[in-house]
């Protein structure tokens, strides 16, 4: 048996940035106790894996299958840039014996409790120390190596520029916790999440917990669904295959199945930023030079913004659910969505 | 000279920015120097804060957001009134009463809703750059109910600025026209919220007619010169964020604080100097 608790939520970040910031604090602390939420089910004698977010909960899920309780602290569809961990939630990873996290900042109010909790001795797992990461500003900025026709090349200098600039704006000001290090976005590759995946059989293994053959079948399940995602994606042209995205949430998909990412809405890897004038403007450029038909956009994203945008550019618009687990709780339905709604929209 | 006016020549978005900070800045400007001279920056606060669970319990039921945080303005405007007139409570205390009770509603309604996250940032720094055309409607709605209620009762909204006891002397009756000004705050953060945040709207109230109020002494003068660094303002931050890749009501905002710290300091310089005393 294993049990999934979605934790209570409190989701203040973007409050915290204000000068409201005590206020709010103390309110959160009333909240909390206030909802108390769901007491969690780990029973004592069984080990307890702690995930952070929905989408790598469910593939740990299949790795760890009865050989221990799995938690997922942030509810499904909450945007992990800026959820909040509940007193509740940090007794939780405290008591756990192993922490998986995304890494590489994606849960950037979470990182402190685990970080509290890794010094009194729980195992931690950082998924992304096991992939090849993808440096901040080379998300827009990946080619298929085909055709580097002068014009791009402009256009992508222009914008690994005001990405880096952007970073180094934003570094230790309002926006602290802007990811610095690269894109934590490595879900939208089942290729990655395979490689975390035998990572973290050997991880589990390490502390204890054998979970048999379920690391290799899980891994070869997903390589299986690569496969799908191939075919799913395979009459897709390949000068069709350009991307403008929300934030920059899709360039591990991007690279894994070659698609260029020229542009996105916010150049930038977290959801917390804001749109500015001049990267609109830039974008709509890109738009119009690369045959652009559609913007992807998701959870986080301003849509008032990128509607204004769609519109201007005469490009429609598409909702991805890049941060959701659909409705059957797999990470297989999750990726094929997504491919072969990127599918269709490039199709048509 | 291109690189000033050529990006709002080349792209719709902007222009539609610029019309809406020009709206936001002349609205501000007449609300704000009333705002500044009567000392009322709480209350305008306190709505910016308490517009919050409206807006968030409209978005969950389908309605405008508009018509949220106009409940909700009501509800802060109303509550203040029946604290202030049924107690000996002063109207800080209501103010911060009600503030904090509505910001804090408004957290818990943001907080157990899911689909509600990605608008909170919305709800508190505007789309600068989404504006669409019905914001704009609103909004000149809005600049026009302000100066009309301005122009008909400036008589008594000048006795209620600089003499508060003369206005009954003079037979307004000074309660209801302090509601009136109420009215006019609420609706200017109501209308306004959608352009340049809940937040921010508060800065364009406070900055550019603070500027005012620091060169001129004559009501009328101060709001114009309100209006203008309100303008400017937008425009300057605008272009900021055009240039710069700056997150754009911040720009705008910014800028207007700045350009009051500037004139603030070149005043105070300019009194030391010439030792002027007034």
């Amino acid at each position: 048996m294993r049990t999934i608790i979605i934790a209570n939520m409190m989701n203040l970040n973007k409050l915290h940035n204000l000068a409201i910031r005590p206020i709010v604090g103390a309110l959160a602390s009333v909240a909390v106790v206030a909802c108390g939420g769901g007491e969690p089910s780990t029973s004592p004698d069984r080990p307890s894996v702690v995930v952070t977010y929905s989408i790598l909960g469910a593939v740990v899920s299949d790795v760890v299958g009865d050989a221990a309780d799995v938690v997922v602290l942030m509810p499904n569809g909450i945007d992990p840039h800026e959820w909040e961990p509940s007193a509740k939630d940090i007794e939780l990873l405290n008591n756990a014996d192993l922490i998986v996290s995304n890494g590489l900042d994606l849960e950037g109010n979470v990182m402190e409790a685990i970080e509290a909790a890794e010094k009194d001795g729980v195992a931690v797992f950082h998924a992304t120390d096991h992939i090849e990461v993808i440096e901040f500003g080379a998300g827009g900025d990946v080619h298929g190596d085909e055709e580097p026709h002068a014009e791009d090349e402009v256009v992508t200098a222009d914008s690994v520029v005001t990405t880096e600039a952007k970073a180094e704006d934003e570094h230790g000001d309002e926006h602290g916790d802007e990811h610095a290090d690269g894109d934590p976005h490595f879900w939208t590759s089942p290729v990655e999440m395979a490689a975390v995946v035998e990572a973290l059989g050997v991880a589990l293994a390490d502390i204890g917990i054998d979970t048999g053959d379920r690391a290799a079948m899980t891994k070869e399940s997903l390589l299986n669904t690569d496969q799908e995602v191939r075919d799913l994606i395979a009459d897709i042209p390949a000068e069709s295959r350009i991307l403008v995205t929300g934030h920059e949430s899709l360039g591990y998909f991007a690279h894994e199945y070659e698609f260029e990412v020229v542009g996105a809405v916010i150049p930038s890897f977290s959801s917390e930023a804001e749109a500015s004038a001049g990267d609109l403007a830039t974008l709509k450029e890109t738009i119009a030079d690369e045959g652009v038909s559609v913007i992807f956009t998701e959870m986080g994203t301003s849509p008032d913004v990128v509607e204004a945008l769609a519109a201007e550019a005469k490009v429609s618009v598409v909702e991805l659910s890049t941060h959701f687990l659909p409705e059957d709780g797999t990470y297989k339905t999750f990726i094929l969505q997504l491919a072969s709604m990127i599918s269709v929209a490039l199709q048509t | 000279m291109g690189n000033f006016v050529r990006p709002f020549l080349d792209n719709e978005f902007l222009q539609r920015a610029f019309l809406a900070g020009v709206l936001v800045s002349l609205t501000c400007a007449v609300v704000g120097t009333y705002v500044v001279l009567r000392g009322m920056a709480f209350i305008g606060d306190a709505l910016a804060h308490g517009v919050l669970p409206g807006v968030a319990g409209a978005l969950m039921i389908g309605m405008p957001a508009m018509a949220g945080a106009a409940v909700g303005a009501a509800v802060m405007i109303g509550g203040v009134g029946l604290i202030t007139s049924r107690s000996k409570l002063s109207n800080d205390t209501a103010i911060g009463l009600l503030f904090i009770g509505l910001l804090a509603l408004g957290v818990l309604m943001v907080s157990s809703a899911d689909s509600l996250t990605g608008d909170l940032e919305a709800i508190l720094f505007g789309q600068f750059l989404g504006v669409n055309n019905s914001d704009l409607v609103a909004q000149s709605i809005a600049l026009c109910f302000v100066v009309i209620v301005a122009v008909v009762a400036s008589r008594p909204f000048l006795l209620l600025c600089f003499d508060a006891d003369l206005v009954s002397a003079m037979g307004y009756r000074a309660a209801w026209y302090h509601r009136l000004m109420l009215l006019l705050i609420a609706a200017t953060v109501v209308v306004s919220f959608q352009t340049v945040g809940a937040l921010l709207v508060f800065g364009m109230l406070l900055a550019p007619a603070g500027v005012g109020a620091l060169i001129s002494k004559r009501i009328g003068t101060m709001m114009l010169w309100a209006a203008v660094v309100g303008v400017v303002s937008t425009y300057v931050g605008l272009m900021a964020s055009y240039h710069f890749s700056w997150a754009a009501g911040a720009s705008v905002v910014l800028t207007a604080v700045t350009i009051f710290f500037v004139v603030f300091t070149a005043v105070s310089i300019r009194r030391s100097v010439v030792g002027d005393r007034s």
